[in-house]
């Protein structure tokens, strides 16, 4: 996942160094780096930093790891978005669960029946930002045992 | 000379005792076996030509509690090998307390006791000063605590994940390439002794659950029970459902899973190049270290296989208490 992380740096040699590290060592490769010398503010250079992170689990722990280092993290901004194939076994509300998918600002973008009405089997692509995939999957969740059918997902 | 005394004579038991007999571990010397009917003491040991398949036929058995081998100081090791049973764990979790409390090592393979009372247990052997090694519960033969407990203990654990259940690993597998229904993968498994007649704790996630908690619990500090895994199994899972993952690239897995957030079994779709999508009986465990990264661990998760845990808790047992 790519995070565009805008750290406050107090403008001395070797700050950005120990919030670099920080994310090295929780997995993120780092992309871009790019300084915003004309904002600076109360001696503080406002930072971005454009990392891949493996999972959002990565990216927690390193701004813990930056916070602990004693550097502001002003965003996390998610720049891209994640595709999760799902596979929903048993009967469902096709439309309460495409508006749940929407509340959480996220889209279907792919949607197959199989099964007939027996034996129902719904797959789907659903399109979500990183931050909001978890507690969307979690919802429906929820749905799924509203409807005593089997939500099954990657992971 | 340690004095072994296995409780619990089925297969693992059965096959343990041969080993044991034919002194493969140096320094443990087999001298009792029970079962639920009773049990045998020999001081003098088990030669392996000696060993009985039904032990209620040898001439010197005796009717009784199992536990008459753990009181009065006839052994210095118990292992443990009742059937795991997920209500109370009994009777094994009362064998593994008196052998503790006798001052005795315990080794076992015996889900239930560690699962249910692992906090109770292993404060006891703490306080008691005895060794408490249970590897074989979770997983056969591969090596998965003492791999965390010696080699990775400096860095940190941050997830478990992983396929811990050979019977539906099988059903699940022969649904994806054969395109058999649930129903019918299920009574294949039970034709070929893979799954039990009452296949129950296996196909609900019960088996895995009780795995992750014993994990969770010994590997990642937590204190958790069996009650706070969320558990979906594999029933409901369609041939349909295991089709639409196939067209995908993927496969249905039942997955445990611990991590700090939370412990949870579900069939979970697994990309069919990740290296926890292994087939038939086999297991895969993945950890995910701080620094480490992903390191997964593939092998026969039951069966033969557990005797080589045990065999290696018993001979950890021999080295402590030889120096």
């Amino acid at each position: 996942m790519r995070v565009r992380l805008t750290l406050a740096l107090v403008d001395r040699p070797g700050v950005l160094l120990k919030a670099l590290e920080q994310i090295a060592l929780n997995g993120g490769n780092i992309i871009s780096i790019i300084h915003n010398r004309d904002r600076i503010t109360s001696g503080y250079v406002p930072v971005s930093v454009n990392v891949e992170f493996p999972d959002p689990a990565s990216l927690e722990r390193a701004k813990k790891g930056i916070e602990g280092s004693g550097i502001p993290v002003i965003e996390a901004e998610t720049l891209e978005k994640e595709i999760a194939t799902m596979i929903l076994v048993g009967k469902a509300d096709v439309d309460a669960l495409i508006r749940k998918v929407e509340e959480h600002g996220s889209k279907i973008s792919a949607l197959h029946l199989t099964g007939g009405v027996e034996s129902p089997c719904l797959k789907l692509l659903v399109e979500a930002p990183h931050d909001k995939l978890r507690p969307l999957l979690s919802s429906l969740e929820k749905l799924a045992e509203e409807w005593d059918a089997l939500l099954i997902t990657e992971g | 000379m340690i004095r072994c005394v296995i409780l619990g004579y089925g297969f693992l038991g059965r096959r343990l005792a041969k080993e044991l007999a034919l002194n493969r571990v140096e320094g443990v010397k087999l001298v009792g076996i029970a079962s639920s009917k009773g049990h045998i003491y020999r001081e003098k040991g088990f030669k392996s030509s000696e060993l009985p398949e039904d032990i209620t036929r040898a001439s010197d058995f005796r009717e009784g509690s199992s536990l008459e081998l753990v009181d009065g100081r006839l052994a210095d090791l118990l292992v443990e090998l009742t059937p795991t049973n997920i209500r109370d764990g009994e009777p094994g979790l009362s064998h593994i307390r008196r052998a503790l409390e006798e001052g005795m090592d315990v080794v076992t393979a015996n889900k239930g006791p560690m699962a249910l009372a692992y906090e109770e247990l292993t404060g006891l052997a703490e306080e008691r000063g005895v060794m408490l090694l249970y590897e074989a519960t979770v997983g056969g033969g591969m090596p998965l605590i003492s791999l965390q407990k010696r080699c990775l203990m400096a860095d940190e654990l941050l997830e478990i994940r992983g396929i811990l259940n050979g019977t539906t690993n099988y059903i699940l597998s022969r649904m994806h390439f054969e395109g058999m229904t649930f129903d019918l993968a299920l009574r294949e498994a039970q034709m070929l002794g893979i799954a039990e007649r009452d296949p129950s704790l296996d196909i609900n996630g019960i088996d895995t659950a009780l795995k992750i908690v014993i994990l969770a619990n010994s590997l990642m500090n937590a204190r958790r029970k069996l009650s706070d895994v969320k558990v979906k199994g594999i029933r409901k899972v369609t041939s349909e459902a295991v089709a639409a993952a196939k067209e995908s690239g993927m496969a249905i897995k039942l997955i445990g899973t611990a991590s700090e957030e939370e412990l949870s079994v579900a069939p979970r779709l697994i990309k069919l190049g990740d290296p926890l999508c292994i087939h038939g009986t086999l297991n895969a465990v993945n950890f995910k270290l701080r620094i480490l990264g992903n390191l997964t661990i593939i092998g026969e998760g039951a069966g033969e296989s557990t005797v080589s845990a045990l065999l290696n808790d018993i001979r950890e047992v021999a080295r402590a208490r030889s120096g």
